[in-house]
Parts: C-alpha cells; sequence; structure tokens
C-alpha cells in the first residue's frame, strides 16, 4: 500500500463533504420520516395527555426512562476513546476520536431530551432550572433529579467542548480551500484560526486540561443516573452497586456503538485506508474487557439478591430469572455475553465484521438490560395487591424508534459538514520509519474485510 | 404543640364493604377513569381495600386490609420531589401540593405502599355528575399527582371553627370522610400528640402493628389485628 | 488577507522550516517579530517553541473553585431561603451538597477552559491577521512581520537560501 502525503489524507478525508449519492438522501429521508413522525406522536402525547403512553400504576416509569439511561450510557463513548487514550498517548485513537466525540454529543442531546418527554406537565419542566421564581420556591436538591439537572449539563458543556475545540483547525482548513458561501460559514466556524505556534500550544494545552476533567465528569453523570433508581426503596433498585454497575455499562453500550458507527462510515465514506481492522481489534479488546467486567456485575448483583433471600427481592429475582421477564434476560445475556465473548475473544472471529455483529448484540442487549432494570422491579413492589404489568404503545415505540433515527440523521448529516476523522490529528502523529503514521500502518494483510 | 394526625385501622372490624372507598371519591373529587382505563391500571383510589384469601375451601378466611396514604415521618417519597410538590407539614402530614407537580412520578415509584395516584388524562364528569363536586378540593389536571391527604380540608376546617370559636379541638370533631362513612367504626382518627385521644390509646394497645415498618418509612397509621398476617413487622 | 507589513516565505516541510527559522535569528530578527504558522502542531521541531507557556491549567483550576464556591453557595442558599421538610432529612444535606459543588467545579473549570483558550488564542479577533492558504496545503509559513524596507532583499535571500519555496511580501 503506498505511503499516504498529508495533502492525499486532506483529500481523501475532505471527499465526503463534497455533495451526496442519490443512496445519502434516500437515507436521510428515510430517517427524517422516522423523526417526523416521533415528534408527531410526542405532540399527540402533549395534546391528549401522558395517559396516551403505555406507563400506569405501579410502573410509573417505562419506555422513556429505558431511553433516558441508554442514551446518557451510550454517550460515554467519546469520554473513554478521546480522553482517556490521549491521557495514554496511544496513537491509534488519532482516526477514532472524532468519530466517538461526535457520538457522545449526540447521544447526550438525545437522552438529555427524556426528562421534558415523560413529564406529565412537559410545558413546566423550567422548574427544574434553580431561578428566583416569583413563586418564592427553589427547587429541591435533595432530589436525584436536579443531580441529573447539573450533571447532565456540565457533561453536555464538557463533550461539546470536547468536540468543537479540536474540530477548529479542520474547519480552517475547509476554509482555505472552500469559495462562496461555504467559505464565510467556514471562516465563522474556524474563528480565525491561524495556526501559530501560540494558537497550537493553546489548543493542546485546553485539550490536556478537558481530558483530565471529562472522565470524572462522565464517570459522575451515569453514576447520578444510576442514583434515580438506588435512592428508591424499590426492590432490586436499591442497591449500593448501581453507580459502577452502570457507568460500566454505559462505557460498554458505547465502545459497541462506536464500532458500529466506524464500520458504517467505513463502508459509505469509503474510508478503508484509514479506519484499519487494528482499529477495530484495539476497540474490540476493549469490549470484550467491557462485557466481562458487565457478567462480573450483573452476577455479584445477582448472587447478593438470591444469597439475601429477602422476600420482594427474590420476586423481581425470580421473574427476570424464570418468570414473565425471563426471556427478555436471557436475550440481553446472550446478546451481552454469549455473542460478543468468543467473537471478541478468538483473534480468527475478531474481524471487523465479528466486532460489528458483537457490538450490533451488545447495543440491543444494553438496551434490554435498562428496561430490565426499570419496569420488572416497578412490575412487583412490597405489596402483591398492587403489582401490575407494563405494555408499551404506539406513542412510546415511536418514540424510541424515533431517537435511534434522530442519531442516524445527525451522523449522517455531521459526517457530510465537518471531516469525520480529525485531519490534523492524524497528519501529526509520529512517524514511523517507512513515512506512515502508525495510526495508518497496514497490519498483515488487513484491508479487505 | 402542633397536633399529629394518626389513624387507627382495626382489621378485626373490616368487613371489606368498601364504603370508605365511595366516600373518598365522593369527598375529594376524585374522577373514575372508566372500564377501559381501569383495566390499564389507571384507576384512582386514594384509600383500597386489599383483599386476600387465606387456607382451602371449606377453611377459607378473606381478610381485608384498607391500605391509603400512611402519611410517613420519614417518607421515601419526599426528597426525590425535584420541585417539592410533595412535602412534610407540620402536623406530621404528607403534603401534596398539586400546583408544584410535573409529573416526574419519582414519588409514585418511591412508595412502598402504592398509594400514589396520576392524572394520566385531564378527569371528566358528565353532567350532572359535576353538581356533586367538593367546592372544598381542587380539581387536579392532566400530569399531576394526588393521594390521600387525611381530608385536609375536613382539619383545616375543623382547626378555623375552633380558632373562631376560641377553644381547643375536641378528639374526634375531625373525621376524614372514610372515618365517617365506616359502619363498623374500624377507623378512629385522631392526635398522636395528645396521648388521652381514642387514637393514641388504641396506636399502644398490644394488637398495633405499622405496614412495612421494617422500611423505616414511620408510617402513621397503625394496624390492629389479634393475629398476627399478612407478613407485617411490629412497630 | 494580510493587513501588516511582512514578508515570509512557504517552505514545504518541517526540517526546511527549522532551517528558515534559524536564519532569520541569524540575521538578528527578534522573535517577537517572527511569524510562524503551519497546518499541524509540529511540536518536536524547534521553529514552533516560541510562546509554550501558558497559565491555561492555572486558569481552569480557579475557574474550577470558583464554580465550586457558586455551587455550594447556591446549594445551600436554596436549602436554607426555602427550608422544608422532606423525608426527615436535615433543613441542609450535605451529600446533595456536595454533588451540586462538585458539578458546578467542572462546570466551571470546563467554561474557564474554552474562554481562556478563546482569549489567550487570540481567536475570534475582529481585525484580521496575517495568513496564506498555501498553509492548509502542508506549507509552512516562516517571516518577519513589520521588516525595516532596506533589510527586505536581505531577509528574501536569507529565506531562499533556507529553502522555502516562495517568498511574499505585503503591505498594509
Amino acid at each position: 500500500m503506498a505511503a499516504k502525503t498529508p495533502d492525499q489524507m486532506t483529500d481523501d478525508l475532505l471527499r465526503p463533504l463534497e455533495g451526496a449519492s442519490g443512496r445519502y438522501w434516500t437515507a436521510l429521508a428515510f430517517f427524517g420520516g422516522i423523526v417526523i413522525a416521533a415528534l408527531c406522536a410526542f405532540a399527540w402525547q402533549v395534546y391528549g395527555g401522558i395517559g396516551v403512553a403505555g406507563i400506569r400504576r405501579p410502573v410509573f416509569w417505562g419506555f422513556y426512562i429505558t431511553n433516558f439511561v441508554f442514551w446518557i450510557g451510550l454517550s460515554h463513548a467519546g469520554t473513554l476513546i478521546s480522553a482517556i487514550l490521549r491521557l495514554a498517548n496511544a496513537t491509534w485513537r488519532r482516526p477514532v476520536t472524532r468519530c466517538a466525540e461526535v457520538i457522545t454529543v449526540f447521544a447526550l442531546s438525545i437522552g438529555a431530551t427524556f426528562p421534558v418527554i415523560h413529564l406529565g406537565r412537559p410545558w413546566l419542566a423550567f422548574w427544574l432550572f434553580p431561578y428566583p421564581s416569583e413563586r418564592g420556591i427553589w427547587p429541591n436538591i435533595r432530589s436525584p433529579l436536579l443531580w441529573d439537572f447539573f450533571a447532565i449539563n456540565t457533561y453536555l458543556l464538557g463533550s461539546v467542548t470536547f468536540l468543537l475545540l479540536p474540530m477548529i483547525p479542520d474547519m480552517a482548513l475547509i476554509r482555505d480551500r472552500a469559495t462562496g458561501l461555504r467559505k464565510k460559514v467556514y471562516s465563522v466556524v474556524s474563528i480565525g484560526w491561524r495556526g501559530t505556534p501560540k494558537q497550537w500550544h493553546r489548543l493542546e494545552s485546553a485539550m490536556q486540561i478537558m481530558a483530565v476533567a471529562v472522565i470524572p465528569v462522565a464517570v459522575s453523570v451515569h453514576s447520578i443516573v444510576s442514583w434515580d433508581f438506588a435512592m428508591a426503596p424499590v426492590p432490586a433498585w436499591h442497591s449500593t452497586i448501581f453507580a459502577p454497575y452502570f457507568v460500566c455499562g454505559a462505557i460498554f453500550s458505547g465502545i459497541a456503538a462506536l464500532i458500529i458507527a466506524m464500520a458504517l462510515l467505513r463502508k459509505f465514506l469509503h474510508l478503508e485506508e484509514y479506519l484499519l481492522r487494528i482499529h477495530f481489534e484495539n476497540l474490540g479488546k476493549l469490549l470484550l474487557v467491557m462485557s466481562l467486567l458487565w457478567f462480573y456485575f450483573v452476577f455479584a448483583e445477582r448472587l447478593t439478591i438470591w444469597y439475601g433471600n429477602e422476600p420482594s427481592e427474590m420476586t423481581v429475582f425470580w421473574v427476570t430469572q424464570t418468570g414473565s421477564f425471563s426471556p427478555l434476560f436471557w436475550l440481553m445475556v446472550i446478546c451481552n455475553f454469549v455473542i460478543p465473548f468468543p467473537i471478541l475473544a478468538i483473534k480468527k472471529l475478531r474481524t471487523i465484521t465479528g466486532c460489528v455483529i458483537a457490538s450490533i448484540g451488545v447495543v440491543i442487549g444494553m438496551w434490554l438490560e435498562r428496561f430490565l432494570i426499570i419496569v420488572p422491579s416497578l412490575s412487583h413492589k412490597y405489596l402483591p395487591y398492587s403489582f401490575g404489568t407494563y405494555r408499551p404503545t404506539w406513542v412510546e415505540i415511536t418514540i424510541t424508534a424515533g431517537t435511534f433515527a434522530a442519531m442516524a440523521l445527525l451522523y449522517m448529516l455531521f459526517s457530510k459538514t465537518v471531516p469525520i476523522i480529525s485531519i490534523w490529528e492524524l497528519k501529526a502523529a509520529p512517524q514511523t520509519q517507512s513515512g506512515h503514521a502508525p495510526a495508518l500502518a497496514p497490519v498483515g494483510q488487513e484491508g479487505a474485510d | 404543640m402542633a397536633h399529629q394526625w394518626g389513624m387507627v385501622i382495626d382489621l378485626d372490624r373490616c368487613t371489606g364493604c368498601e364504603a370508605c372507598v365511595v366516600a373518598c371519591h365522593a369527598e375529594n373529587n376524585i374522577s373514575t377513569v372508566g372500564e377501559d382505563q381501569a383495566a390499564r391500571g389507571r384507576a384512582k383510589h386514594w384509600i383500597r381495600v386489599e383483599r386476600y384469601f387465606e387456607g382451602e375451601f371449606p377453611d377459607l378466611k378473606t381478610k381485608f386490609m384498607p391500605v391509603l396514604c400512611q402519611q410517613c415521618d420519614a417518607a421515601p417519597c419526599e426528597p426525590v420531589c425535584p420541585t417539592f410538590a410533595s412535602y412534610h407539614t407540620i402536623e406530621g402530614l404528607n403534603g401534596q401540593v398539586y400546583n408544584r407537580c410535573i409529573g416526574t412520578r419519582y414519588c409514585a415509584n418511591a412508595c412502598p405502599y402504592n398509594v400514589r395516584f396520576f392524572n394520566w388524562y385531564n378527569p371528566e364528569w358528565e353532567k350532572p355528575l359535576n353538581l356533586q363536586l367538593n367546592p372544598d378540593v381542587s380539581i387536579r389536571e392532566v400530569g399531576i399527582m394526588e393521594k390521600c391527604t387525611f381530608c385536609v380540608q375536613r382539619i383545616k376546617a375543623g382547626e378555623i371553627q375552633a380558632a373562631a370559636e376560641k377553644r381547643a379541638l375536641k378528639d374526634g370533631e375531625v373525621q376524614p370522610a372514610c372515618v365517617q362513612s365506616c359502619p363498623t367504626k374500624a377507623m378512629v382518627f385522631g392526635d398522636l400528640s395528645d396521648p388521652d385521644s381514642e387514637v393514641s390509646r388504641l396506636a399502644r394497645g398490644n394488637r398495633g402493628t405499622k405496614l412495612l415498618g421494617e422500611l423505616g418509612t414511620l408510617p402513621k397509621v397503625t394496624y390492629l389485628q389479634k393475629d398476627s398476617w399478612h407478613g407485617s413487622e411490629n412497630a | 488577507m494580510a493587513a501588516t507589513n511582512s514578508i515570509y516565505g512557504l517552505f514545504p516541510g518541517p526540517d526546511a522550516a527549522d532551517r528558515g527559522m534559524r536564519a532569520l535569528r541569524a540575521a538578528g530578527v527578534a522573535q517577537e517579530k517572527i511569524l510562524v504558522m503551519s497546518s499541524e502542531p509540529y511540536e518536536e521541531y524547534s521553529f514552533t517553541r516560541a510562546d509554550h507557556k501558558t497559565l491555561m491549567p492555572w486558569l481552569a483550576t480557579c475557574g474550577g473553585i470558583v464554580g465550586g464556591t457558586c455551587g455550594y453557595l447556591l446549594a445551600r442558599y436554596t436549602q436554607v431561603a426555602y427550608a422544608i421538610t422532606v423525608g426527615n432529612m436535615p433543613r441542609v444535606s450535605q451529600f446533595p451538597t456536595a454533588i451540586v459543588t462538585y458539578e458546578l467545579t467542572m462546570f466551571g473549570a470546563v467554561l474557564t477552559t474554552v474562554i481562556a483558550l478563546l482569549i489567550t488564542a487570540r481567536l475570534a479577533r475582529r481585525r484580521p491577521a496575517p495568513y496564506d492558504p498555501a498553509i492548509s496545503h502542508g506549507k509552512i509559513l516562516i517571516g518577519v512581520v513589520d521588516p525595516a524596507d532596506s533589510a527586505r532583499p536581505e531577509l528574501e535571500r536569507s529565506l531562499r537560501q533556507a529553502g522555502a519555496e516562495q517568498v511574499k511580501t505585503t503591505s498594509a
């Protein structure tokens, strides 16, 4: 494989921004249609009353909170890859950072809509904001929902910053090559970047600070989301393991989403020479570690419940293990562990296709895991007379589908306006003997796959 | 010393007639939701009578247990509400402020007794049923959580009347609708801070238990029963 | 695009740029008047050494402290201003106060970093600054701001000798 000159790299990575195929527009229209349907479903819910959703007594939280936790969890992809690998000076992260950071920003934005969507009176959602109101009242900061408010906003600021700052030099690159209106737009977005050593040093410094700052924020965000459940005296919710368990699950689902996104980008934007098998292998190994860690947490939690034999907790235990939720429970175990483990552990199977299959399984499994944490426990609280079953309605299903479509839509729009691989970071990677950046060096006979 | 309202329910007297349920609906403007919605778990019964069967025919025993908001002194529903819609009053009640509720439904999840009910739609009363509404109780619109208040409107009315007459409230003068309508006098309501009130005397008796007391919620409703059942712990 | 007086050379790579920088320093040009621009950080090379020191980590820490103080005050003030009993918890609860303080600390640190970057990197300035789009094609710009007119031919010669592919001049 011929070495790529920096100019060739720039051309390759800017090519997706020039025009779009018919297939692209069709996909955009498809996803856009689903998003519009979801918006209509939400409008219907606000107009008709939240009763159009399937939630009921005692399962007062259902699909919406499942989606909330799922999407906030998915947003932990960018943090791990960008921040931790940056601090560890891992060169292979360079083509991957922006893909990951984009997932974070969009997943977080989608997840952050659910605290409003699930409200009975969403037009009053602003009461969560601490402002001096004429009613003389402040929000209750003892409520985990207020902790959510602060944590998610901080994380949103952090991850948007983490995405936008390293984008500036690339925006300047496009500004210099563009003409007309595009030039004006990219000039504004690149805010006068010139590439002086002062600017480069400041940017590097800012990124170092951000990398250190965003990791504890990400850990705190999903811990706080888990405490929405752990703070309530509901059987199988009130557990001290929830914070690390949820953080692990978040990183797990985030890496899986990243692998899927990278595979799709590689195929549709023809980035086979930039997103190599080694990247998928490395992420696949991380996914394997997270899968084992997830299994460990689930095992520890369930062992403690089973051994403790507390009646209300055991009701929830059996209903997921062998009762009405058991098909979903065992499907979750298969998707999160049984399928990914052999694929990711055996080198021969750890191909790009293998990693993608494992990742799709993990995304499904993690969505199910959020559902199975919420609904079985709420269906079976302490008083058997009040047990109840939950069935989602078309409103909840449409809105759920809408979130996946919105993610795809936003991602597609982004990859056509901003280079999805950070050009300057890739070019700035330490060079190997052959003149390749190590992030691009071929491994054996990779390429095909 | 402020009143501390509490209740005693004698399970050995309860016949399961559900007059308390009907009276509560009438007093507190609780709308019915219709057969379809009730089947989907949306019915609102601030007080409900739980019915359990014990044993096999012909030795079958039926047990009835009216369950209503326990007005817990350490209520798990209170700290989780982001807008302070659920809070503790100085008279020991768990207050629900309808205007502040934005419908997160966290309180209902946190309540171990499942005594909180949500307005999934705007309530409707077909004419002429709207003429039956109690003017002392607000109507709750869609998206608002509601629950038993120990008929706080009656408590307030009693206190205002007593203050106007420059006297203290007599024991048994204020009765919530459920207590008033019980044909077997199974329910007693009164001031727990007054050691001589009937409710205090009964609560101190050796037949008293608290529902889910082991969770540490400090409920203010004491259930009297000769033989312990239903897995409930002694207070 | 430049609105200042300058003369600069466009170098094909970082080694040539290093030579260019040394040539200019040898010609007696002060460091503050030397212009460097590139499309990559080139951190291992000496021509990017200038302007290395930054106060940003300290600023971020200060921002964090300010944020944390605001968070603590917000938590304490709101719990006291609307003092109400919930769940048998104290009026001012320590754990939630700590959580809010922590989150606003991080918020303050991140926000300060962004603002510090915009200011210290002189981004989003109103007056246009010297620039050449050739940088985006991998060329490295090494030049002098406000050279004396008499020195221009000498500088041009030094730059070409060091390996500049092109030498351009701009005037205000």
